[in-house]
Order: C-alpha cells, then structure tokens, then sequence
C-alpha cells in the first residue's frame, strides 16, 4: 500500500536519529579512540608531548591494548569475572529451576509465593548492595557463623577476601534474580502439556523419571533463554560489585575495572580504558552470537 | 492383575503420601519465602534505630520508635526532589523509547523492503553492544553539543531502550493482520488517526512488556546518571543513595543513616509493585518467550 511506503522514511527516522546519536557514532568513536592517545577532553600527542593538533598526531596503533593487558588489574578482574560468571550462572540457574517446579505444583497461594520471590527483582542492584553488605558483615559474620553460634569461617568477613567475596556477589545476585528467571521457567513449564505426564505415570513413570525424561528436554528453549540473559548479566555486572565490596581485596570485575581506569592514572587514561572497553564488547559479542546459534540450532531440531 | 484390596491400600498410602509432599513442599517454599523476605525485614526494623542499637540487635524491633532518622535520612537525600527527578526522567525516557521504537518497528513489519530489512537489521545488531564499549565517546559527545544534562539523559535512556523494543514490537506487529489499518485508509483516516486509534490499541500488551522491562532498568540505574549528571544538584534517587554512602562512609558505616535512606528510596517502588505486579510479571514472562 501507498501509505506506508510515504510515510516508513519520515516514521523511522527519529528512531534512526537517536540510534545514531547514542549507539551508533559513540561506537565508532570507541573504535577510533582506541587507537588514540586519548586523554577524554583531549588527545595527547606522543611525539611532541603536548596537546596533538589532529587526531591523526595521536596515533598510538596498538599501545592501548598492550598496556592493557599488562595492567594486572585488567587481567585479574577478567579472570575475575570469569570465575564469577561460571558460579553466578550455575547457582542462578538451579535455584530458578527449583523455585519454578515448586510454585508449578502447588495451587493454593501459588501467586502470593511468586509474588515474594519475585519482589527483589524491583529493587535496585545498589540498594540491595548496602542491605547485603550489612548481613555479610555484621549478621553472618558477628551473629550466624561467630565462634558462638554455628562457627563456620568460611561466611565470615566475605567481603574482605577476593575467593570468599565471589560467593557473597553469588549470594546476592542469587537472592535477587532467581525470581525473574523462576517467571520464565514458570512458563515454559505451563506450556508442556499434561498428557505427556499422565501417559508416563500410567506407564509406570516415577517423578524422577518424568523430570529427566519429559520436563528437561520440553523445557530447552526455557534453558536456553534464562542460561545466556544470566550469564550476560553476570558479565556484565557493577551495580551490586560497587555497592558490596567497590573492587576492594582484589574483586573487581570488567565493568568496574573499564570505570576505574581512567581513575587510575592522572592524566586520566581515556585511550587504554577505551581499548578495554573494546576488548569487553567483543567477549559480549562472542557470548551473545554463541547464544544466537544455539538458539537457532535448536529451533531446527524441533 | 493385582488384587482388589491391595489396590485400595496402595490407594490410601498413594493419597497419604501426597498429603506429606504436599505440607513439606509448603513448607520448604514458607522458609525460601522468609529467606527472600529477611534483608528486606532487616532494612525495616534497622531504619528506626541508632547505630549502636542496629548493631546490638540488628534482629529485633526497635526499642521506641521514632521518625528521627527517616527524616534525616530524607534530608540528605533531597527524597522529594530526588523522587521527582527521577520519576520525570524514567517516565519521559519510557514515552520516548514506546512512541519512537512502535512508530518504527509498525513501518518496518508493513514495508517489506530491503531498506525496512536493513534498519531492522542494524537495530538487532547493536544488542550486541554493552553500554561500556560506547560510555565514553558518548559522554564526550553529549558535551560537546552541550546536553550533558538531565534531557541528555533522556535521550540516552531513548537509544539504549530502542534496540529492545524495536524488536519486541517488530516481533508483535508482525501478528497484526494488516486488514483493519486498510479498512481505516478506505475510511479516509490520516496516518495519525490510524497510529493513535487503530495500531495502537491492538499493540496495548507489548506496549506494557516494553514499559515494564525499560522502567525497571532505568529506575535503578546508576551508572548512565553517574556518568551525566555526577554530584550535581539534581540528582536521581540512586544517586543520592550512591553519594551519601560515600560522604557518609569515609568512617566507617553509618547504618543509621544508610537503612531509613535505602527504605526511603525503594518504598516507592514496592508500591508500584504491589500495585501493578499482575502486569509486571505478565510483562516479563512475554518479554521472555519473544525474545
């Protein structure tokens, strides 16, 4: 129709406009100025060790990246975040799962429990970050697991040691997302049908049996969908690595350690931030288009 | 076959065994639920005492209660003003991101041309994209053309959420059938009336999903209005959290001043959700299964 091919430059074009704006020429600049000896507000010329009068005169080639790889704290909060993310996903992932098959069985007050365990969910990473740190660092460790009460060291003073501060973020991050990923689950087991259960149990099917047999393969594209939006996330994380331990004792993580950089060094670093910045979107990438080709394999499975 | 009898009295244990599942499983998700409700209970009981109360006896309720440290609370972190701040920048950047990425998204399903395909394309790709690897250029730039500033803001909270909803409601509009917009044009609607009567109200569930998923993240978030805004005198609700920890904190943690501030700042919230949950929830399971 005539319509709306008159109107699709004039309707998408703002759309396009903020794009451009916000994405697309602060990537490309992101690119660029990885390259550079970028100090922010200027770009610093190497040579003459002043002020460069064009960008060119700034060109660094790839110093930005080696130095980046050489600070130790890069490295560590990569291995750092590394290490994180494979705890964050498992522990997320199970008690999601665990939540969703309990709220799926029971009928009565089933919506209250939801309701709870999804309230975290609404809340800041921040907010929560402060609440967490006082139950790590007054609860757990000066009332719960104090020599008097149950005496376990391994939950005391976890935020004053990378190995332990790990399963603290865990902990938290557990505590928050399980709800929202439980919602997903919850629906992808609604949409298997009952038929496939009854069948079973008249076949003499125990629970267990059912649960490897019908739930998990049903349940894939469920998987697929809460795996890669938890380990994205967790990649990603600062909000609550700020607010619980501010990369204190060595726990810093990527996203954090791209922010404190160009606090690190004055004049501030803008170029090496930058380049780790880049470094960062392209493991991103590798995640995420990972998860697209999984995705995609397992639709044509089915 | 077995016997009759047998059957019966499997019967009976069969039920009886359901029965205790049952309880345990009710009680197993009672002791989650207390476990998902206790920092949340902490945050409540620990807003109305002193410090040396809090660490006497972060458990229990307080000895008298008293708004004393609420209101300071409220104080240091100009609540009201920071309260308004916020809703207006989350609201305006919702509207933003809803009216851009639907009028979009609604040309783009309806055109099928390989400019259509393109844009869509360009969208998609920039999910790939995390907010570190352009925060920098970004904020130099909206200097430059002086808008680092509250509507700067906005704006940015318009890019980030575009890519999302775009795909959410090109994903929605595709299972619009065109039939009724081309009634309306028969009819002599302009591509106005048609937007605002026709498309819109067919588009009313993900319009929520999209609401929903982007005021959750723009609320909360801390780094974009960091970054923007800083220590300045209008500041969102995070942020005042942020910056009063950290004045308050070069000795130590001042918990009587961080619990009545942190409760203050997600009361609002709670609200919200208490209200609106049904929808919330709605919102995100079918953000989920689109995407």
């Amino acid at each position: 129709m005539n319509i709306y091919k008159k109107w699709f430059w004039p309707l998408v074009m703002p759309s396009l406009l903020l794009f451009a704006m916000v994405i697309l020429y602060p990537f490309i600049m992101g690119m660029v100025n990885s390259f550079l000896a970028w100090r922010g507000t200027y770009y610093f010329d190497p040579e003459t060790g002043t002020r460069a009068t064009n960008m060119a005169n700034s060109f660094v080639g790839l110093d930005n990246y080696k130095e980046a790889f050489r600070d130790k704290r890069f490295v560590s909060s990569l291995v750092y975040t590394v290490k994180y993310t494979f705890i964050a996903v498992i522990m997320v992932n199970v008690a999601a799962l665990a939540l969703a098959l309990m709220v799926t069985k029971i009928t009565r007050s089933s919506g209250l429990y939801r309701t709870i365990f999804f309230l975290p969910n609404m809340l800041g990473g921040l907010a929560l970050g402060f609440i967490w740190q006082f139950i790590f660092q007054i609860i757990f460790t000066d009332m719960l697991f104090s020599p008097d009460a149950l005496h376990i060291p391994f939950f005391r003073y976890m935020t004053q040691d990378s190995t332990k501060a790990l399963f603290a973020l865990a902990l938290l991050n557990t505590w928050q997302y399980a709800g929202y990923m439980m919602i997903i689950y919850v629906a992808g087991l609604n949409n298997i049908s009952s038929d496939y259960y009854e069948a079973a149990s008249i076949d003499g099917s125990s629970y267990w049996h059912s649960f490897f047999k019908i739930t998990i393969p049903m349940l894939m594209p469920s998987f697929t969908i809460v795996f890669f939006m938890t380990l994205a996330n967790s990649f990603k994380l600062l909000d609550q690595n700020v607010a619980l331990t501010d990369g204190e004792f060595g726990t810093r993580m990527l996203a954090m350690q791209i922010l404190r950089t160009i606090k690190d060094t004055s004049p501030p670093n803008y170029g090496k931030a930058q380049a780790q910045a880049v470094i960062f979107f392209v493991l991103v990438a590798v995640i995420t288009l990972t998860q697209v080709a999984i995705t995609k394999k397992k639709e044509l499975e089915m | 076959m077995k016997e009759l009898s047998m059957v019966t009295s499997m019967n009976e244990s069969y039920f009886l065994k359901k029965k205790i599942q049952k309880v345990v499983l009710y009680i197993v998700l009672s002791l989650i639920a207390l476990y998902t409700l206790a920092p949340l209970w902490l945050l409540l009981v620990n807003s109305f005492k002193d410090q040396a109360q809090i660490i006497a006896s972060p458990l229990g309720l307080p000895a008298n209660v008293s708004l004393a440290y609420i209101t300071k609370a409220a104080g240091e972190i100009h609540f009201l003003k920071a309260l308004l701040t916020t809703s207006v920048i989350t609201s305006l950047s919702v509207l933003l991101i809803v009216v851009v990425s639907s009028l979009a998204a609604w040309m783009m399903v309806r055109n099928k041309g390989r400019a259509s395909q393109l844009v869509f394309m360009l969208f998609v790709a920039a999910m790939l994209i995390p907010f570190q690897a352009v925060m920098y250029p970004l904020i130099q730039f909206f200097d430059d053309i002086r808008l680092k500033s509250a509507g700067g803001l906005i704006l940015m909270y318009g890019g980030f959420g575009l890519s999302m909803s775009v795909f959410l409601y090109h994903g929605f509009v595709k299972g619009v059938p065109k039939g009724v917009e081309e009634a309306a044009t028969i009819d002599g609607c302009s591509i106005a009336q048609m937007y605002l009567h026709v498309v819109m109200p067919l588009l009313k569930s993900i319009t929520v999903t999209v609401i929903v998923l982007n005021s959750m993240w723009i609320w909360n978030d801390y780094l974009l209005p960091f970054l923007v805004i800083g220590n300045s005198s209008t500041k969102t609700l995070v942020l005042e959290l942020y910056f009063a920890r950290i004045t308050a904190g070069q000795f130590g943690n001042p918990w009587q001043l961080i619990f009545p501030a942190v409760l203050i700042s997600i009361i609002p919230i709670i609200i919200v959700y208490l209200f609106l949950q049904k929808f919330i929830v709605k919102g995100i399971s079918d953000g989920a299964i689109k995407s």
